[in-house]
């Protein structure tokens, strides 16, 4: 692939994307359907209007062919994500916010954002959010050791990001730590 | 004199003045383009308003003295917020008044504000328009809601003036002076003499029934009784608009006008849209009411309000007219016809016409479609096969149902049934078996037939007919029509045997009647309190009836198959849960489905789910027992309610089998 050899190990923000569809979400189906069975599992029967709980890959494809009306989860609103962005201004550590809160969130203001209230301002929330976070990782980066990296409520992109680096950072410090007379050539990077 | 207030130095004609209803401030409107109100405590305390480009024509407060109206001549309406210490503008009307140059001529054009008693909060204003229209203003949308217009009318209208409980209104024009009545803006009475100089001021009595006005002339003329005593007064409340109003009731009829008319005079009308009207008007004075008024022909419909003689107040509870479960009263020109989990049914109003939009929920079973309406239907039903929809005798035309199937050959379907002329619809409903097959593809007629359509007349039956339109049966009817709506094999009816009590109970009973034979296969009353009303019914996916009613509670029938065997089980309790502490919202029912109930949210006051569609929710039901046990509690109210789903599988059973892979599997999870 073409990807330079640092993150050749690490997952790329696609592949993160797909394995977040794996969750479930709530959707309002507009079509009935049996209880079918896909590799992952069986999921329904669809009964119209009655609200149903499928993986997100099948809610985007049945939205995506307006079979359904998404619904979103409770923490992806105008209210919870600017109480989240207080939060994460006004604490040092980072709030709580769900594993796979950037890839459900990226694909349901792309594919459903007719079936949120206010996606534009959500965007700008979840931007900002986003800022604040990158800004503390920066710094909990700064306090790396050989054993442990201590940035707890790291999400999944996240940690994506600063994988190549820190492990990389981390193999360097332990063999510096074990002999510190001789240290490590490092790779070109 | 006790004092001058204000003096305009600059020598501009002051063109009104008004007191505010606590007698606090005055508004001064003058030619000068800023309005003064000036507080009459101290006359010192000056706040301009500023905003009109020309001269400041009249001004009208608002009976909470919070706003304050004005009129100018540059052809603006403004509402200013006067409730605060720094006043601030709230709203522009244009486009309603003429721009006037000619400062001075009488030509006015005058704003009387009224709380207008009837729609809590729907100030209407009124400002005149250019020669013979009186313009009402509605203060909720600030745009033009009514209009008074008559033949009889020519002339400027100079003065203008509403009653103490705004039921009349009085004007003032070339042509004399005429009494309007506001519920149906007709002129109801002339004075006789004829009018020659202009009038300037006209203003009804506050306490008795007396109109006076003052005219160019220099005379003052007081007209004794112009309102006859055989019409409600102008200065004494109706009381029956606090009654009525606090109690909830499903309004059926939104357009109210028309009939609101005669029950506003006082007149009552035969026949059952007495009883879908809007129910405010209907006076508590009357014993006859008690039985549904409308719905016994026996009494002629004039002279109830005979003056003569003391009037008894005897407080009857009202009965609840017939409704309609899933319906709306129109508002702002839309309406939801039906509501129910096959799918939505709304009507939007153009005047001449309904254009009636059908939507599915199932949009792969169903297709929607939409049609432009010239009978004006006002009751819609929607079944398994098709949508059913009727409307009321007008003019030219008598009252029909007409009957819609799904499905792409639908117009080969489609039938109208006429009934005779002075006979109303006050009922619908239509079922029958789900259809086996997506109604989209072309298929042959299902076996099992096209459903049954059934209406309820004002001759006192219920007509059956069959899904192609041949009638099958005429049941007489038992009792006052309230409800019905159909199952796959049955209907299910609520009506009033006898009367309702002095002391607040509906008196109401329900019959489940077989479609295949007529027979009645329960015959219950309803568990409702006392002083509560039904306000949903309908049939869960078992085919069970189920009932909520105005206190929260939702009953579903457990055995209802078994003849005679049934009981009502109660499944909900929306006073008691947990979601509804600290918010004020009421629950609008749309079904009942394997063990939840599908509802609208309402926030606040709304009784009416409005536009745009609310999302369907889901509740899961749940016996509301009283000990909850955090352990076992909750397993214990959903053991409850699965007894009652897996007791409608045993019931449907057959005489020989014992028992179905499903209610095995189903005893399985609960054991």
């Amino acid at each position: 692939m073409a990807l330079p050899q640092s993150l050749r190990t690490s997952v790329t923000p696609p592949e993160l994307e797909l394995i977040a569809s794996e969750q479930l979400i709530d959707i309002v189906p507009l079509v009935t359907m049996e209880k079918t069975a896909f590799i992952s599992g069986a999921y329904g029967p669809l009964r119209p209007p009655a609200k149903a709980r499928v993986p997100l890959w099948i809610a985007v494809n049945l939205k995506l062919k307006r079979k359904c009306h998404i619904v979103p989860p409770e923490w992806l609103s105008v209210e919870s994500l600017q109480d989240k962005l207080t939060r994460e201004t006004s604490n040092p550590g980072f709030s709580e916010l769900p594993f796979r809160f950037a890839e459900i969130s990226k694909v349901i203001l792309d594919i459903a954002s007719d079936d949120l209230e206010n996606p534009d301002k959500i965007r700008t929330l979840l931007k900002d959010i986003r800022e604040a976070r990158q800004s503390k990782s920066r710094e909990g980066i700064s306090k790396l050791d050989h054993s442990e990296l201590g940035l707890s409520g790291l999400c999944s992109m996240e940690i994506n990001e600063i994988r190549p680096f820190f492990i990389k950072g981390m193999s360097v410090l332990t063999k510096l730590i074990r002999d510190p007379e001789h240290p490590p050539k490092l790779d070109e990077t | 004199m006790s004092g001058i207030v204000t003096a305009n130095p600059g020598g501009d004609t002051i063109r009104s003045v008004a007191v505010d209803p606590y007698s606090n401030r005055i508004a001064v409107t003058s030619d000068d383009k800023a309005v003064k109100v000036i507080d009459l405590q101290d006359t010192k305390n000056i706040v301009l308003l500023e905003g009109h480009t020309r001269g400041v024509r009249r001004a009208s407060w608002h009976p909470s003295g919070t706003l304050l109206a004005t009129c100018g001549c540059d052809g603006k309406i403004i509402i200013w917020d006067v409730s605060g210490a720094e006043p601030k503008l709230e709203k522009t009307i244009e486009g309603i008044i003429p721009t006037v140059i000619d400062t001075t001529r009488l030509q006015n054009t005058v704003m009387t504000v009224r709380y207008h008693g009837i729609q809590p909060g729907n100030t209407s204003w009124w400002p005149r328009g250019p020669t013979v229209q009186i313009i009402s203003v509605s203060k909720s949308t600030w745009s033009k809601s009514t209009t008074y217009t008559s033949g009889d009318l020519s002339g400027a209208i100079t003065a203008l003036c509403l009653s103490p409980n705004g039921a009349y209104l009085a004007s003032a024009s070339k042509s004399g002076v005429f009494i309007w009545s506001t519920q149906d803006r007709k002129i109801k009475y002339r004075f006789n003499e004829p009018q020659v100089a202009t009038v300037t001021q006209i203003v009804f009595s506050p306490s008795s029934n007396l109109l006076a006005w003052t005219d160019m002339d220099g005379s003052l003329t007081r007209w004794k009784d112009p309102i006859p005593k055989d019409a409600p007064s102008p200065h004494e409340v109706q009381k029956v608009e606090q009654t009525i109003r606090s109690r909830a009731r499903a309004v059926l009829l939104g357009e109210a006008t028309d009939d609101m008319v005669d029950d506003a005079a006082g007149e009552n009308e035969k026949g059952p849209d007495f009883d879908l009207d809007d129910d405010m008007l209907m006076d508590d004075d009357f014993v006859v009411d008690d039985l549904g008024g409308g719905m016994l022909d026996d009494e002629p419909e004039v002279d109830k309000w005979k003056g003569e003689g003391v009037r008894e107040m005897v407080s009857v509870t009202k009965a609840q007219p017939p409704f309609k479960p899933g319906a709306t009263p129109m508002e702002g020109k839309r309406r939801y016809l039906a509501f129910n989990m096959i799918g939505v049914i709304e009507a939007t109003d153009q005047d001449t016409h309904h254009i009636v939009n059908v939507e599915f929920h199932d949009k792969s079973a169903r297709k929607s479609y939409h049609f432009t309406d010239y009978f004006k239907y006002d009751l819609a039903t929607l079944g398994e096969r098709g949508a059913v929809y009727s409307c009321p005798p007008d003019g030219d035309h008598t009252a029909h149902v007409a009957y819609k199937p799904y499905g792409s050959w639908a117009t080969q379907g489609e039938w109208t049934y006429d009934l005779p002329p002075g006979t109303k619809v006050i009922g619908l409903a239509a079922g029958g078996p789900p259809p086996r097959k997506s109604l989209l593809s072309k298929s042959d007629v299902d076996i099992q037939g096209n459903g049954n359509v059934v209406v309820a007349t004002t001759e006192g039956d219920l007509t059956f007919l069959s899904g192609g339109g041949v009638e099958r049966w005429l049941m007489g009817f038992e009792g006052e029509f309230v409800s019905m709506v159909a199952g796959n094999e049955w209907l299910f009816v609520v009506f009033r045997d006898g009367s309702t009590s002095m002391d607040g109970s509906q008196n109401l009973k329900c019959q489940l009647i077989r479609f295949a034979d007529f027979t009645v296969v329960q015959d219950k009353r309803l568990p409702l309190l006392k002083g509560h009303t039904p306000k949903w019914i309908g049939i869960n996916s078992d085919g069970a009836p189920c009932v909520y009613d105005s206190a929260g509670h939702l009953h579903v029938m457990h055995h209802f198959s078994i003849p005679g065997r049934c009981t009502w089980a109660r499944v909900l309790d929306a006073q008691r849960l947990e979601r509804r502490k600290g918010k004020g919202e009421t629950y609008w029912p749309v079904g009942v489905t394997d063990g939840n109930l599908m509802y609208l949210i309402l926030k606040g006051r709304q009784e009416h789910p409005g536009w745009p569609r609310p999302l369907i929710q889901d509740l899961p039901l749940c016996m509301p027992f009283r000990r909850t046990d955090p352990k076992e509690g909750p397993m214990e109210q959903q053991f409850a309610i699965e007894t009652l789903h897996l007791d409608a599988l045993r019931d449907a059973l057959g005489p020989d089998e014992l028992a179905s892979d499903e209610i095995a599997a189903k005893e399985l999870e609960l054991g």
